[in-house]
């Protein structure tokens, strides 16, 4: 979804920022290193980290951006679980879309990858 | 008790969240389709106990997840089916198995029950993660209701797809007409139909913490909100990668 927003928007990002590459996440993408590290915190359940990549991003947009993120993230947190204990393919596999970003992020590596990639 | 009260919080917390949570805490303390209001509120605290659970921890580095044998560190309420299943959920979800599913039904937990379960668990792990994400502490949990599950099914199911049936994407009729759109149907919507109050229990909370169906098309800026799409989609992204999400 971040490729497909980036290329409506017709801004160019770049996908290693979902890998957690920090100046990656930051390309295109207002406040994109401390979104990325704030909800990469969130989801490592790192509380050291988290404290810190929390008051970074505070600083840098302020309150309103923080509590947005926490939204985004801990929505995720959640659809991550339904998808996987549920066993829910991806609905498009062979979209070439879909094939870019799982080559580049080398998404097949993931366990949860059976569910779509039947032998 | 007026739960999630965030008039003395350190950021400014919309106020559709408060109520969105809020009015998920009244549905969670009552009886859902195939657990009571106390089992439910049971398996709310099952989710908090996996984060602290020594065997939780052994099992996630452990090689095999299945092959481990251990007791959770859990409260008392559940059968030990339930309790496990919550804990994979919170701590190993990308390794539940259709197997595992399936020796859970034949355990006593049925599909329905299961399906259900996990609509518990992620809709109070979200909100608790929300909290946590702000360095808030976890809300109170509600005290339950009384009655009994509804032992709703839904008339339209297929097998085609994931661990257990799910309404078909062109079978959000009748009862189930209000779950999308005819055009809008992903998988992971579909997941939990099997008990469709689960599915509406998380779009519910979906529609405040990211988008509602409708936002989703818009690609550009929610007015609503202070992060544009490609910025919460990065969060997104970044979230689901460390979870090892393939979906």
């Amino acid at each position: 979804m971040l490729r497909a927003s980036a290329k409506i928007n017709e801004t160019d990002i770049d996908i290693q920022g979902v890998g957690g590459d920090v100046s990656s996440a930051s390309q295109g993408i207002e406040f994109g290193s401390q979104l990325m590290r704030f909800a990469e915190s969130v989801a490592n359940r790192d509380s050291q980290a988290l404290g810190a990549s929390r008051q970074a991003l505070l600083d840098v947009a302020g309150p309103l951006v923080l509590v947005d993120a926490a939204g985004v993230a801990a929505n995720f947190q959640r659809m991550v679980r339904i998808a996987d204990s549920m066993g829910i393919p991806y609905d498009n596999p062979d979209s070439s879309l879909g094939q870019q970003v799982r080559d580049e992020l080398n998404l097949t590596a993931f366990a949860s990858a059976r569910h779509t990639l039947k032998p | 008790m007026t739960y999630f009260d965030y008039s003395n919080a350190a950021y400014p917390i919309r106020g559709d969240i408060a109520d969105a949570y809020r009015a998920y805490w009244r549905k969670l303390a009552a009886p859902g389709s195939w657990w009571n209001g106390a089992q439910r509120i049971a398996i709310a605290q099952e989710s908090r106990n996996a984060l602290a659970c020594t065997f939780c921890a052994q099992r996630k580095v452990s090689l095999s997840p299945y092959g481990l044998k251990g007791e959770h560190d859990h409260s008392n309420g559940l059968p030990e089916v339930a309790v496990d299943t919550v804990h994979r959920i919170i701590t190993d979800q990308s390794r539940i198995t259709q197997s595992y599913v399936n020796d859970n039904a034949a355990l006593g937990m049925s599909v329905e029950a299961y399906v259900e379960l996990v609509g518990v668990v992620v809709a109070v792990f979200s909100i608790d993660e929300f909290h946590r994400s702000l360095g808030m502490p976890v809300e109170l949990l509600p005290q339950p209701e009384p009655g009994e599950p509804s032992g709703y099914r839904p008339a339209v199911l297929s097998d085609d797809t994931g661990f257990v049936p799910m309404i078909p994407a062109d079978g959000a009729v009748g009862n189930e007409s209000d779950l999308w759109s005819p055009d809008f149907c992903a998988n992971v919507l579909r997941a939990l139909t099997l008990v469709p109050d689960a599915m509406r229990e998380w779009r519910d909370l979906a529609d405040v913490q990211y988008l509602s169906f409708t936002g989703m098309q818009n690609f550009f800026q929610d007015e609503a909100r202070s992060i544009n799409r490609m910025q919460m989609e990065l969060v997104a992204g970044r979230v689901s990668s460390v979870n090892e999400c393939f979906y």
